[in-house]
Order: structure tokens, then C-alpha cells, then sequence
């Protein structure tokens, strides 16, 4: 019964001229966002491929130098380009996708694409996720607003009634009536998708597109729920809008404002200055007369029952740096698990103003499961400091172990820098993804079944 | 086949339809008549369950309406005033729907003999409905009838605003299903019609009815006169 009202809806709705137009224009911007979408990944990944290359040609070519000018040279850790990232951009454009690895300073990413973009990036860029999040809803609505009004409008429902068809069939076969083109067009935005994408891991790309055709049954279920209690079509039509405003642009607004209100970032000049302030309160790698460098001196001597730093089996100056250099690693770390717990606060916020409209826990879903997400770009930041400290303690150690004090001079073989590993950043495991977002699972699937209660109770009013 | 024992409704306070007793066995065309505001329309409406009594009992097929809404739909068939449809579909679709809504399938050949049946010329099956005239778009109602293999019709003004060869081929149509057996209540303002094809005829005024009598045991114009009578009191 069911099905034989699905199949009625589908049939009558593509004889419309409405449907034909909306489908065709949604296809077609699909079709384009993806097409651009795939263009810009090509060219960002050539480009990404291209730097990490020339980096590490740049880092191997200083060939035999002194370790610590090797470590102040520096080098680069990139951040890769995520298959899916070509569906969902996430907050790439903001973060930054590489990080320069230094001594003495935990850098913060840059390239940040947003940064060389001009003014109209305001108004936002045409990405498959952006036709999935914002324009496909608006298409349910418009397909569905009238789906139980026109039936009083237009008499039909009486004749129906008198059929012996219960309102909880009519409803879910209105249901599936709209919810299977929905489903036609995502399945094919999706695979449209798979055919551009590279090195695809058809597990993150199948969770994602179930996420969004969750997504998209709430909002189905929103538009016959308001469609059956409408006095009219118009009526119903103006609602859904208003819900669509309210859900897809004001709560994701308010929610920003809010959470940056309540847990704000500091700024970077106040983040710069308490870190500033730490070091100088311990130990820095270069001072060798100051208080901390002194105290070092005397316990060093003490472990080692020497009298004088020459008599050490190692270079203490290098030693030393590296005695700083894990003090500055445990101020950056101290400061940005810092950031991290404002990072978490306001996640905290998020979710739970994600009960208030089911865009939120599905624009995270989507963001998590491309790896655009904020978790993925800390996880790459904690992974190239760590990468970072592991440079440095192997350049230092170099230092420390083949030369003498005072011996700034020294020259490490070319072939130290070749034991710098390139820096690798993986894609976090599909459970590792469905573990930290689980809250964002639960609060969607709440949506899902809250919503089909309420369409049950809405069929009682038909 | 139709019935109401004391049927009553009131809508915040103003008696609609009072005490209302009415019987329509199987093969009776009971024609309801009466002014607007009658209680016509009210009677067929708490038949089809679409609103609630304020007391009484109505049975279908020995069903009671309130306590089995769903099963009591599957016995009847309801034509309105104005039998909407959808425009988008064409007479056969539109059968093919309905019809599969009460639980019943066809085949195309069988859904073309029903709309033959119901005397939809064979050229607009085809057609999308909202090319159709108010007199086709009956006749599909009828097919629905048909096809659903209703035991009962029920008819609100089926006939009003159809051109009289319309309205013949329709009425002819009652008196067919009627011979299969159907019981029909029909609230109409055509009394012409009514004489014609009713087999019993009730006149309702201020939601009582105050008349009743075989079609047979009168004519044209003293049922006019009686009608009329009833109206002016």
C-alpha cells in the first residue's frame, strides 16, 4: 500500500513541470560543483605534492651542516589532501595545510586558502556539500510542502478516505513518494562524486551518504508533518521556510556567536605573549648565563662527577639546546592542549545545540568523515610537533654526541638529514571517526525516530 | 446495508441532523432530498465517518462505522459534488490508484473494462484528467464503484451542474449497480432525478426527515407539491 502511494506521488510529481525544473537544476549544479570541486582538488593536491617534494630536495640539498643550523633551516609538514574533501571541504579553507617545523617555536599552519581568496569567497563557494546541506532541503520542501494540503485543497482526500487506506499509510507512502527521488539524486550526486575521487575508501563515502540521507528523511518528515497540519499550501509552504532559515543558517550562526562568546579563543598576540612568558621563566637552548642554563650546568656535572663541562662524555652546549627545546615543546604543548579544551567546550556547545536543528550533528558527520573537520586538522598539528621534537632531538643528539663544547663549527655528514623521516599524516580509521562523533550519530538518529514520531502523530490530523 | 438508528449532530449547539432513522437495504437507490442546510449532505458525511455523531449508531453491513472505520470503507464508494482527481494522471492512472488504495488489483484490460463499464469512452482513458468534464470524471467515480465492488454508494449531489445527457447516462448507471445489488444513498436537489431513479425517497428539512415513501407511490408532480409543502412549513 504503501509503495502503490510512492509510486502515484512519483508519477504525478515528474509529469510537473516544477519537478522537472528543480531536478534539472539541482543536477546540474551538482553536476558543476562537482566538476569545479574536482578541478580545485586536482590542482591543490599538485600543488601540495609539488611543495612537499621541493621541501624535502630543499632540506636533503644543505647537505654537511651543523645540525642546530639544520634545525633553525627548518623544513615543512603538509597536511594531505583528504579523498572526500572533493565532497566536503570542511574548514580546510581556514586551517591551513602546512606547518613549518622549526627549533624553539611550534608554528602554526599556514597557506591558508582563505587568505588568497578576495572578498567574494564571502559569499561562499559551490561544493557538493553546500548543495547537500543547504540546497537539497530546500528542494524536499518544495516538493513535499503541498504533498497532504493539496489533497484537502483539491478534495482528493476524501476519495482517498473513503478507500480504506489508514492516514499512516497515506502518510509514509507520501513519505516515500518524496523521499525516493531525494535518495535517486544523493546516490547519484554521490557516485557522480566516487568517479572523480581518488584513492576512494568506499566505507567513509557510504557513511557519508548515509548520513546525509538521514538527514534528509528528517527533513522530509519535517515537511509532511507541517504539510498535514497546514490549513493551506501556502501556509505550509512560508513554515517550512522559516524552519529551513532558522535550522540551516540561523541556529549554525547563533551557535558560532554563542560558543565564541562563552569559550573564546585568546587572541594571537595574547597566546604569543603567555607562551613568550613561560620560556623565559625556564630554559633557553641559546643563553648559556641565564639562571636555568646554570642550574642545568650544576645538576649535569653532578649526574655526570665531573667539575667541568669539558670533561662530559657529550657536548653540553648542544645538549643544552636540546634541554630547551623540550622546555619549549612542554610550554606549546601546555598551551595548545589549552586551546584544545576551549576547542572542546565549544564542541560540547555545538552538540548540544545540535537538538535544535539537525543540520549541525550532520554538517559534523560530514566534516569528520571527509577529514575536514577541526579534530582532523589538531590531530595533524599534534602529529607535526611531535615530528617537530623528534627533528630536533636527533639533530641535537647528533651535536651533542660527535663534537665537543664550544665546537660550533661542526658539521654532521649529509647523510643525518636523510634520517629526518618525511612526515606522514594518515587518515584516521573509520571507527576511530564513528567514535568521536558518536554523539553526532545519536543526536541525528534522535532527530530521525522524534521526527517520525511526530508524522505519526501528524497523520491523526489529516 | 445503510443504517442509522436515532442519528444526531450538533455543531456548537445548532442541531444539524436529529434522531435520524434510516434504512437502505441492498438494491435500494434512496434518494435524500431537501434544502441546503437540510442535513443531506450531514447524514452522508457521518456515513463516510468524516465527522463524528453526537449520538446514534450508524452500521454498514452490519459494521459499526465508529468502531470499524477502516473495514465499513471497504464496502462503500463515495461520490461528491465535484469527484476531484488527479489532473497530472489520466482516467485509468487515477482508477489504477483509487482502486488500489481499497486493496484491489487489476489488470490494464480490466481497469479499461471498468471505465468501458462506467461508460468513459474508450479515447480518454488515456487522457490526463485535467482534461476531462465534470461528467467523466464522474464516470471514473463510478468505475472506482465498480471496480471496487462496493456494496454501497454514496452520492452528494453527484448529478448537480452535469448537462441532462450527463446526468441520464449517470443516473442510468445507479439504476445498473443498483440491480447488481448495490444499496445507494444519494442527497441530491434534482427531484426529477430523484423520482426517476430513486426506489425510495426521503425529504429532510431542519435535519429531520419528515418524509419518507416508495419513488413508486408517487409522481412528478405531486412529489413537487409535497416537496414544496414541506418547505413552506
Amino acid at each position: 500500500m504503501i509503495f502503490h502511494i510512492a509510486k502515484k506521488e512519483i508519477r504525478e510529481m515528474s509529469r510537473t513541470g516544477q519537478f522537472k525544473w528543480m531536478f534539472g537544476i539541482v543536477i546540474l549544479l551538482s553536476a558543476v560543483a562537482i566538476f569545479v570541486s574536482h578541478r580545485q582538488w586536482q590542482d591543490k593536491n599538485l600543488q601540495r605534492e609539488q611543495a612537499e617534494a621541493n621541501a624535502r630536495t630543499l632540506w636533503l640539498a644543505q647537505g654537511s651542516i651543523n645540525p642546530h643550523n639544520a634545525a633553525h633551516y627548518g623544513t615543512f609538514a603538509f597536511k594531505p589532501q583528504f579523498p572526500l574533501s572533493l565532497i566536503d571541504p570542511g574548514v580546510e579553507k581556514y586551517t591551513g595545510i602546512s606547518i613549518f617545523l622549526e627549533s624553539h617555536s611550534r608554528n602554526e599552519a599556514d597557506n591558508v586558502a582563505a587568505a588568497d581568496q578576495t572578498g567574494l569567497s564571502r559569499f561562499g563557494d559551490l561544493t557538493p556539500d553546500f548543495i547537500l546541506l543547504f540546497i537539497v532541503p530546500l528542494m524536499i520542501i518544495a516538493l513535499g510542502h503541498h504533498s497532504i494540503t493539496r489533497e484537502k485543497e483539491q478534495g482528493t482526500i476524501q476519495i482517498i478516505k473513503t478507500q480504506g487506506v489508514s492516514n499512516k499509510q497515506l502518510i509514509l507512502g507520501k513519505w516515500l513518494g518524496n523521499y525516493l527521488p531525494i535518495t535517486a539524486l544523493t546516490t547519484a550526486l554521490f557516485l557522480l562524486a566516487a568517479v572523480f575521487i581518488q584513492d576512494l575508501n568506499w566505507k567513509f563515502l557510504a557513511m557519508m551518504w548515509l548520513v546525509y540521507l538521514v538527514y534528509f528523511a528528517v527533513i522530509n518528515s519535517i515537511t509532511l508533518i507541517i504539510s498535514s497540519l497546514a490549513k493551506s499550501s501556502g501556509i505550509s509552504l512560508v513554515t517550512l521556510l522559516a524552519i529551513w532559515i532558522v535550522s540551516c543558517l540561523a541556529i549554525p550562526k547563533v551557535a558560532s556567536s554563542y560558543t565564541n562568546e562563552k569559550y573564546p579563543y585568546p587572541t594571537r598576540q595574547e597566546f604569543e605573549a603567555a607562551v613568550a612568558e613561560d620560556k623565559k621563566k625556564g630554559l633557553d637552548g641559546h643563553d648559556p648565563w641565564s639562571e636555568a642554563s646554570k642550574k642545568l650546568e650544576q645538576e649535569t656535572l653532578k649526574t655526570y662527577k665531573v667539575s667541568d663541562l669539558k670533561d662530559l662524555p657529550f657536548n653540553f652546549d648542544a645538549y643544552r639546546m636540546q634541554k630547551g627545546e623540550e622546555h619549549e615543546a612542554a610550554i606549546y604543548f601546555k598551551h595548545n592542549e589549552r586551546l584544545k579544551e576551549v576547542h572542546q567546550e565549544q564542541t560540547k556547545v555545538y552538540r548540544g545545540l545540535a537538538f535544535l536543528s539537525p543540520f549541525l550533528p550532520t554538517r559534523f558527520m560530514s566534516m569528520a568523515l571527509a577529514n575536514t573537520d577541526y579534530t582532523t586538522h589538531w590531530n595533524f598539528a599534534d602529529k607535526a610537533e611531535k615530528h617537530r621534537v623528534k627533528m630536533q632531538r636527533i639533530l641535537n643528539d647528533d651535536f651533542a654526541e660527535n663534537s665537543k663544547l664550544g665546537e660550533w663549527s661542526y658539521k654532521a655528514d649529509a647523510s643525518l638529514l636523510a634520517e629526518i623521516p618525511e612526515f606522514q599524516f594518515d587518515a584516521p580509521e573509520f571507527k576511530e571517526v564513528i567514535s568521536a562523533n558518536t554523539s553526532n550519530l545519536l543526536i541525528l538518529t534522535t532527530w530521525l525516530l522524534v521526527s517520525f514520531g511526530f508524522l505519526f502523530f501528524a497523520s491523526t490530523r489529516i | 446495508m445503510l443504517h442509522a438508528k436515532d442519528l444526531t449532530k450538533h455543531y456548537d449547539g445548532v442541531v444539524a441532523l436529529d434522531k435520524l432513522n434510516l434504512s437502505v437495504e441492498a438494491g435500494d437507490i434512496f434518494c435524500l432530498l431537501g434544502a441546503n442546510g437540510a442535513g443531506k449532505s450531514t447524514t452522508i458525511n457521518l456515513f463516510l465517518n468524516f465527522i463524528k455523531p453526537t449520538s446514534g449508531q450508524i452500521v454498514i453491513d452490519q459494521m459499526d462505522v465508529l468502531k470499524e472505520a477502516l473495514k465499513t470503507k471497504e464496502v462503500i464508494a463515495y461520490i461528491p459534488e465535484n469527484l476531484n482527481l488527479y489532473g497530472e494522471l489520466t482516467g485509468l492512472e487515477n482508477l489504477e490508484y483509487f482502486v488500489g488504495l481499497a486493496g484491489k488489483q487489476y489488470s490494464k484490460d480490466q481497469l479499461v473494462d471498468f471505465l468501458a463499464e462506467a461508460g468513459l469512452e474508450h479515447t480518454a482513458h488515456q487522457q490526463r484528467v485535467m482534461k476531462y468534464s465534470k461528467g467523466m470524471r464522474q464516470k471514473v467515480g463510478i468505475a472506482i464503484a465498480l471496480a471496487k465492488k462496493a456494496k454501497a454508494l454514496l452520492l452528494d449531489e453527484p448529478t448537480s451542474g452535469l448537462d441532462p445527457k450527463a446526468s441520464n447516462e449517470f443516473s442510468e448507471l445507479l439504476v445498473k449497480l443498483s440491480e447488481q445489488g448495490v444499496a445507494t444513498l444519494m442527497a441530491t436537489h434534482d427531484l426529477f432525478r430523484a423520482k426517476e431513479t430513486g426506489t425510495d425517497i426521503g425529504i429532510m428539512r431542519s435535519g429531520v426527515l419528515v418524509e419518507r415513501l416508495s419513488a413508486d407511490d408517487i409522481n412528478h408532480s405531486d412529489l413537487e407539491k409535497l416537496y414544496l409543502k414541506h418547505m413552506n412549513n
